[in-house]
């Protein structure tokens, strides 16, 4: 019933055509972001449909929840936009079965873009097969939140933050005051998106990953999850808090830790009433790979699209302006190439240094068609053993043979 | 022509017209839907053939898959735990104010209509604000129990599995009280004054009168109050996805929001359209059962 509901109403599509009035020869195309009015694809593709290069553009906010749904949808009844901005897991889904426009000889032949410049993590999450089907839009990844004070109130040096998992567990330990109120760490098990986002770069420092979740490395992470909730180092509200609320603990000194993105970065510098840093994901030992999460949207061309050339324009446009992604809207380019600008903001500056190195380290969670049933069976895994109704090996091998199935080995 | 038209206006053309208009409205916009749900729940559907009826049929494939997952059986279970026990607590909860109110102490039907104020506020609102009051650390729920010395140590209602659907549930007889209070305030009204009279003459006390003449008399009303609140409960969503999400794994999932989360967060199209079919079975049912309780009734 409500299937049908959701299919049957129109979704939380706002339009805007920013030229009503478009000529007979103009080329015209179709973008469709979940950016609003100060964020960038809004502005951009305004910009680019203000160019007169006898292109026009016609601008649809999606909202986040309805991007998926809304362009299957689109695509299946062959009304798709031709450029979509996506969450970066699920392009695959529509990659891997031609819904989107392989670029990669367009890219090649550009004088704007080149795949080199981007990070390995985002452009891995735009390919499939070893063709480009899109181009990072914007990135971002998590890392290590620390409360300088309480560090220096523990007796911990705030200038070396924890490096390693034996490390985090110490400190956390050490940091944890129920009797104030305050948590060793803050993190999101969430059984959502988050959750898996969270997880994988545990899973992947330890030698693990999706492909073999199962894999001692990966119950070692787990174990050390569950033992933050066991012995109370993290609030048992993190099998149900998102990474923004988990962090809003941090920030009003209720957690002494919290593992988030760089999207935390405005509102710390605002609310928070203690000096803090960031550190790199901790490692599980000294040499080990490191690894972290990889967020935010791609841009992709619809292979339906009747003006594949123009909307390719486009993307080149957007990427021209990627210096400005990060000053203007404090989105981070998903390329090694672009400097960011100082802030004036020393806290957040740190941060940055920090967030940009992590992001070498970066991996694209897949790239699979599948993912969203694979992240499923992950965050099945994550909570069943973290709410002790399975053993964190048991969780991790049931998920691992289901993920198993979905990968058809 | 005239006498068609004649009929149309008043005769049994009317009557037909008056008939058709809103069973076309139901074909419409509830039977074509139901039937194509029907339809998807025995075909293979992905995003690429989400547009079109030329799926392939896979016969009864995604109803023994479905019924095959793990989660399955503690989902319908926890279902049936949410839609008996919400109807149960809106039902006794709203009676009792709706004859408490009926008493018609000075002031009792303003105070009536304040109740209203849940029912009129946006689900995700209501869920924001049982997020708010249920959270672990710093909830007001929390905090009120423990200043009353009946827990010493925080409940993390929304996150440990064994209290996450209660809270769900709680918030959910909060949300119905008022609306169950009002149908049944209305039917308290509609009691004849001197059946009570002619009960007090016979010498009856409250308990004898709410039991052989309120009860008996308010059959009709509390059937459709309950047949209401067995689809407002079933279709309760917005409080699963602001309060729990249907976490922690699983403990507080239910049916309608797992159908969602099959079609739109796995994109399981099928699973969801089957997941729904079975829920349209379970209300079928129910609904036949009302309808053949009430059908000997005597209306006054």
């Amino acid at each position: 019933m409500k299937t049908i509901k959701s299919l049957m109403g129109s979704g939380t599509l706002a339009v805007s055509l920013f030229a009503l009035t478009s000529m007979a020869s103009a080329q015209h195309i179709v973008v469709w972001s979940l950016d609003k009015e100060h964020q960038p694809a809004y502005n951009l593709a305004r910009e680019f449909h203000d160019l007169d290069n006898g292109i026009t553009v016609e601008y649809r906010e999606v909202h986040f929840e309805d991007v998926v749904s809304e362009s299957m949808r689109a695509f299946a009844t062959g009304q798709a936009p031709d450029i979509i901005a996506i969450d970066n897991p699920e392009h695959a889904l529509f990659a891997a079965r031609g819904a989107f426009l392989d670029i990669t000889d367009m890219v090649a032949a550009s004088d704007v873009i080149d795949p080199d410049n981007y990070f390995p993590g985002p452009l891995n999450s735009v390919s499939w097969e070893g063709k480009l089907y899109g181009l990072p839009k914007a990135t971002n990844t998590i890392a290590l939140y620390y409360n300088k004070d309480m560090f220096a109130a523990k007796g911990l040096d705030p200038e070396s933050p924890p490096a390693t998992w034996e490390e985090l567990v110490e400190a956390a330990r050490t940091l944890n005051d129920p009797e104030n109120n305050v948590y060793g760490i803050a993190f999101s098990a969430r059984a959502s998106e988050e959750g898996t986002f969270q997880f994988l770069p545990w899973a992947q420092m330890a030698g693990g990953g999706y492909e073999n979740l199962n894999a001692p490395g990966v119950v070692e992470a787990l174990d050390i999850w569950k033992l933050f909730i066991d012995e109370r180092l993290a609030s048992p509200d993190t099998l149900t808090r998102g990474q923004w609320t988990s962090t809003g603990t941090f920030n009003a000194g209720n957690a002494a830790m919290a593992i988030s993105g760089p999207w935390e970065l405005n509102r710390m510098v605002e609310e928070a009433q203690f000096d803090w840093g960031v550190a790199l994901l901790p490692v599980p030992g000294e040499d080990a790979e490191r690894s972290s999460a990889m967020g935010d949207f791609n841009w992709a061309i619809f292979s339906t699209s009747k003006n594949p050339e123009a909307a390719f324009k486009a993307l080149e446009y957007f990427a021209s302006q990627d210096h400005r992604l990060f000053p203007e809207w404090g989105q981070l380019p998903a390329r090694s190439d672009v400097e960011l600008p100082e802030t004036g903001e020393p806290l957040k500056d740190a941060a940055l240094k920090v967030f940009l190195e992590q992001l070498q380290y970066a991996q694209a969670r897949g790239p699979h068609p599948e993912w969203p049933r694979i992240s499923k069976a992950i965050q099945d895994a994550i909570q069943s053993a973290l709410t002790g109704q399975a053993t964190t090996q048991a969780a991790l091998d049931q998920a691992a043979s289901t993920i198993q199935g979905i990968l058809g080995n | 022509m005239s006498r068609l038209l004649s009929s149309l206006r008043d005769g049994k053309g009317f009557d037909i017209v008056l008939v058709a208009v809103p069973l076309a409205f139901l074909l419409v916009f509830s039977g074509l839907p139901l039937i194509y749900n029907v339809v998807m729940s025995f075909q293979a559907v992905d995003m690429f053939s989400l547009g079109t009826f030329n799926r392939p049929w896979v016969g009864f494939k995604n109803y023994v898959d479905v019924f095959s997952l793990p989660a399955t059986w503690p989902i319908m279970r926890n279902t049936v735990i949410f839609v008996v026990c919400s109807i149960a607590g809106q039902f006794v909860i709203g009676f009792a104010l709706a004859l408490f109110f009926a008493r018609g102490f000075p002031g009792s039907s303003y105070i009536r209509g304040l109740f209203l104020a849940s029912w009129v506020m946006p689900g995700l609102v209501v869920g924001a604000m049982w997020n708010w009051i249920l959270a672990g650390d710093f909830g007001v729920l929390n905090y009120a129990l423990r200043s009353l010395g009946i827990i010493s140590e925080n409940i993390f209602w929304a996150s440990n599995p064994a209290w996450s659907l209660w809270a769900v549930i709680v918030a959910n007889i909060w949300l119905g009280i008022s609306f169950n209070m009002i149908l049944l305030s209305v039917g308290l009204a509609a009691i004849p004054r001197d059946l009570y009279e002619a009960a007090a003459l016979d010498g009856a006390n409250g308990l004898q009168k709410f039991w052989t003449i309120t009860l008996p008399m308010m059959r009709s009303t509390i059937g459709a109050v309950i047949s209401l609140g067995l689809i407002f409960t079933l279709q309760q969503f917005d409080l699963f996805a602001s309060i729990t999400s249907g976490g922690p794994a699983n403990s507080s999932n239910v049916a309608q929001y797992w159908a969602w989360e099959m079609s739109f967060r796995q994109y399981d199209f099928a699973k969801g359209a089957t997941i729904s079919v079975v829920m349209i079975a379970v209300v079928m049912i129910a609904s036949v059962i009302y309808v053949r309780s009430t059908r000997h009734e005597v209306r006054g």
